[in-house]
């Protein structure tokens, strides 16, 4: 444990992530990597590769909607934007989330849910 | 969508993916040297950070799920090049596996064939067979007198029919007889068939008084008539009497039930045909005739059994005579060639052979398979070093085997198709019967060659994928299933071919070979006791006078030549034994040459008395003296006893049987045989002479019992030529398993023997330390095989005609071919390691 302020994402929050930054405006995979690592400020550790088959799941499902447009370099990059059905995802997403971490903290905070 | 589009979108897909990453990585290095560091050093961090591209490329491909097809696209693309590449390994696996498929599709065709497919008839889900069933009685046909109630009074059926197979008629002058069936006028109409020329039987036309009419077989046109279609309208003479041919029936026309006639009557012209008979509706009319019937649009048939039964119950009082007690009726459909419902034990017993030959053949391929796994060894550990996943890796292997399945399938359906076509056209089956596979039956070889690529695919992949060193176990069972069922056929077909030789080279307990059968037919010609007595008096005491003949004598059912066996069953200390009866006269014994061993003959005239054979004398009173003991049924008395024969069934050698004095009702039924001292066939037409003298209107059939027997064997010969041919089938599967196995072994030990040659070991040594481990399970599949026939063969006992199901010679001379052959496809492999190159493999280490 050399860097204990590092962790890994827990199983199915990424697809969240992404949303929730693709919901900001058309974005390009660099970009959302870049932005996840940033706002985190460096905790979060994604392996950056795994990104990808993230985007095209989401993608495949509907959620994202791609296009290839100039990037600020003026390389062509494919961008991302959320669909109206990305939307709502997110929406019922972030709900569940914070369903789950309140229900998570009330157990973990209640005197009973200490061993004795 | 059509290839091309898809094809191309995949493509645009690929360059698109590939440019996403790229512009990730290019963007991600040229942050890094912004600040500061190296191309080379950024290029390496960002390698380490970003992950491998193609293990990236093909997670994005997965998550995306739509091109899983283009992904099996790939396998099969890759599987095919893979075998193409190795042409010895692929030819052997798709042989191996053609075979063990090609059986099992052989013989579900058949099995379709006769019992699955409709035969083709207009409407042939409604169609029925109607019959009757009573605890005691099992008899397909109806009574007329049944049939035309029923015809008139039931509402659950739109229609009822009525055929009946008459015995072989004498068609003008010829020698060969032709077999007629008679059917009721609506008989073509309602199967809806054409005529090919002329007419068919028309309900309006034909009835009782009408001219008597013939329909003609495609095949009797041909073959009688030389195909000409000037024949409509010319007069014909069945038995004697003229009838008027109307037409030809279609080449392609389905016949109902298994018979095949040669030309069709009108039933109503029954009497006509056959002179003296009794009317079709007289109660005692006792010929067999079969009901059919359509059922009413909306009836089911327990519905339709159910109205038929009322309509039986009122019938009883009409005619109590001809209704069983507890008669039911029974309705199946019709509209098949044959149902199966008292074979099962028949149809398990083949499809258990079927699949030991493809169980056989799938451990041989798995066998195979796991050979070729050890060269593969390095390219499917580069591929996962090379980051593919393993069940990557194992899909894609799966895919090989399901492809070389995919194969075996195709290979299989002309062979199975060959031999079916080879077995229709020698059992001279109907036209309509054809060999082409229909979707029954692509179905189910398509389904065989996917379990067989499961069954023999998944294991040996799994311990390739595993790269697991020890597959000692699975080799093992594989050894051990693969000699085990090879055994079970080979010893099988031992039994069988020993039980041909056996009934050819046998006494089968009397003389045929001198012996004339000569059938008056009396009773269909309506002969009653006292008439019958007085014409079978004079025929023998005619023929008695010729001086070629030895001896004469009456017999209810002559032997070996007998369409109809009957069987009685007796109970003996709780135990049911079942028996040939006959009728005989009192030189019966002598004229078939069967000894008499205790006591005397039975007497012209004499009533309640009984003759046994030695076996069923022995099975009643395995200690006592029989002669002078009531027989069960209490007023006959046993009065001699007779050698054992297999005159009824040649093929059961447990056979017992009982022999009555002529009874009055027996009479009409009886025939007469004949032994001379010269060739039977030489006083065929003095007998013809003879008879016509007595009543010209009878046409005896006369017939050598010698052709009897002939017909016996070949049909014999015939079973144990296709039992052979499976046990071929098994040697040949296990020799090319073997060879793979010992390969197998070998190749795993191809250092561990050249160290040994290096050092001088003796090769006998080598030979029984890489063949050790077979030894155990070879054995044990020989013991597990030789038990399982010894279970067997007590099911196929009557098949095997008088051969012990244990019969150690076929058991010996099986389990010694088998060890033998073996034993050379274990030392081939062997040999060729011997002459390895030890240097270079040691230094290849």
């Amino acid at each position: 444990m050399t860097t204990p302020s590092k962790f890994d994402l827990p199983q199915g929050t990424l697809d969240l992530l992404i949303l929730r930054v693709v919901a900001l405006g058309p974005v390009h995979g660099y970009a959302i990597a870049q932005r996840i690592q940033l706002i985190s400020k460096e905790v979060l550790q994604i392996q950056q590769g795994s990104l990808y088959p993230a985007l095209h799941r989401l993608e495949n499902k509907r959620f994202l909607a791609a296009e290839w447009g100039p990037s600020e370099t003026g390389r062509e990059a494919k961008f991302y934007r959320l669909t109206a059905k990305g939307r709502t995802q997110l929406k019922t997403e972030t709900e569940s989330w914070a369903r789950l971490t309140e229900v998570v903290g009330m157990i973990l905070q209640h005197p009973q849910g200490e061993p004795s | 969508m059509n290839w091309l589009q898809r094809l191309l979108r995949t493509r645009r897909m690929e360059s698109q993916l590939d440019r996403e990453l790229r512009f990730h990585v290019e963007s991600r290095v040229a942050d890094k040297m912004r600040s500061g560091m190296t191309e080379a050093e950024a290029r390496r961090t960002t390698r380490l950070e970003f992950g491998g591209l193609d293990q990236i490329k093909e997670d994005c491909r997965e998550s995306r799920g739509t091109l899983w097809l283009a992904s099996i696209v790939q396998d099969l693309r890759f599987g095919a090049r893979v075998l193409a590449k190795s042409p010895g390994f692929s030819f052997t696996a798709i042989l191996v596996l053609a075979l063990g498929i090609g059986v099992s599709t052989l013989a579900f065709s058949l099995y379709n064939l006769i019992a699955l497919q409709s035969i083709p008839v207009r409407d042939p889900a409604t169609l029925v067979k109607i019959e009757r069933r009573s605890p005691q009685n099992i008899v397909p046909g109806v009574p007329y007198a049944s049939i035309a109630y029923y015809r008139d009074n039931a509402k659950s059926l739109s229609t009822v029919m009525a055929t009946m197979t008459a015995p072989p008629m004498v068609l003008d002058q010829d020698e060969q007889r032709i077999n007629p069936s008679f059917v009721t006028s609506n008989y073509f109409t309602e199967l809806g068939a054409p005529a090919m020329i002329g007419r068919l039987f028309n309900p309006a036309r034909e009835d009782a008084a009408s001219t008597p009419v013939a329909v003609l077989s495609f095949r009797l046109w041909q073959r009688k008539f030389d195909s000409d279609p000037s024949i409509i309208g010319k007069t014909i003479h069945l038995a004697g009497k003229p009838a008027t041919i109307i037409g030809v029936t279609s080449q392609s026309f389905a016949n109902l039930g298994t018979e095949n006639p040669d030309l069709w009557l009108p039933l109503p012209q029954h009497s006509y045909f056959v002179e003296g008979s009794l009317p079709l509706d007289d109660p005692k009319f006792d010929g067999m005739i079969l009901m059919w019937g359509r059922l009413a649009s909306g009836v089911s048939p327990s519905q339709a059994e159910q109205e038929l039964l009322s309509l039986t119950n009122q019938l009883r009082k009409l005619y109590p005579t001809v209704i069983w007690d507890d008669e039911r009726i029974l309705i199946t459909p019709g509209a098949h060639f044959f149902t199966l419902s008292d074979a099962t034990p028949i149809l398990a017993f083949a499809s258990l052979l079927v699949l030991l030959i493809l169980a056989v053949a799938c451990a041989n391929l798995g066998g195979l398979l796991m050979a070729r796994g050890i060269n593969r060894r390095r390219e499917i550990q580069l591929r996962i070093d090379l980051g593919a996943r393993k069940s990557r890796v194992f899909r894609q292997l799966l895919t090989e085997s399901l492809l070389l399945g995919l194969l075996g399938s195709i290979a299989a359906l002309p062979l199975s198709y060959a031999v079916l076509r080879i077995a229709l056209l020698y059992a001279n089956a109907p036209a309509w019967m054809s060999a082409l596979p229909d979707w029954r039956v692509l179905l189910f070889t398509a389904a065989m060659g996917f379990l067989a690529a499961l069954f023999f695919g998944l294991l040996p992949t799994l311990q390739i994928v595993r790269q697991k060193k020890e597959r000692t176990l699975w080799q093992q069972l594989v050894v051990c299933a693969q000699v085990g069922a090879s055994c079970v056929l080979l010893i099988l077909a031992g039994l069988l071919v020993r039980a041909t030789l056996h009934t050819l080279y046998t006494d089968p307990g009397f003389g045929y070979e001198q012996v004339l059968a000569i059938d008056p037919g009396l009773s269909d010609h309506g002969y009653t006791s006292s008439t019958a007595q007085t014409y079978l008096d004079q025929l023998q005491s005619r023929l008695r006078t010729m001086p070629e003949v030895t001896s004469v004598s009456i017999v209810q059912n002559p032997p070996l030549i007998n369409e109809k066996v009957m069987i009685s069953g007796f109970t003996i200390d709780g135990h049911l034994i079942k028996t040939y009866p006959n009728w005989v006269g009192p030189e019966f014994f002598q004229t078939m040459g069967i000894p008499l061993l205790r006591g005397r003959y039975m007497r012209a005239g004499e009533t309640h008395v009984v003759m046994l054979s030695q076996s069923l004398a022995r099975k009643r009173w395995p200690t006592e003296d029989p002669i002078g003991k009531e027989w069960s049924t209490g007023k006959n008395t046993v009065v001699g006893i007779v050698g054992n024969t297999r005159a009824m069934e040649l093929n059961n050698s447990d056979a017992t049987e009982i022999y009555y004095p002529p009874t009055a009702e027996s009479l009409p039924r009886m025939s007469v045989l004949v032994k001379t001292t010269g060739a039977p066939n030489a006083i065929t037409p003095a007998i013809k002479q003879i008879a016509g003298s007595i009543d010209p209107k009878l046409l005896p059939s006369i017939t050598p019992l010698k052709s009897g027997f002939r017909k016996n064997i070949i049909e014999i010969e015939q079973v144990a030529t296709v039992i052979s041919l499976l046990g071929g089938i098994a040697i040949f599967l296990a020799v090319v398993g073997l060879l793979g196995l010992v390969s197998y072994a070998v190749s795993q030990r191809t250092k561990e023997i050249a160290i040994r040659l290096a050092v001088g070991a003796n090769r006998t040594e080598i030979v029984s330390a890489i063949l050790r481990r077979f030894a155990w399970p070879v054995l044990i599949g020989l013991l597990t095989g030789v038990a399982m026939t010894a279970g067997l063969s007590q099911l196929i006992r009557r098949g095997l005609y008088g051969i012990s199901g244990l019969d150690p010679i076929s058991y010996v001379v099986a389990i010694a071919l088998l060890i033998a052959i073996l034993a050379a496809a274990a030392l081939l492999p062997i040999r060729r390691a011997f002459h390895l190159d030890v240097a270079r493999i040691l230094h290849s280490e």
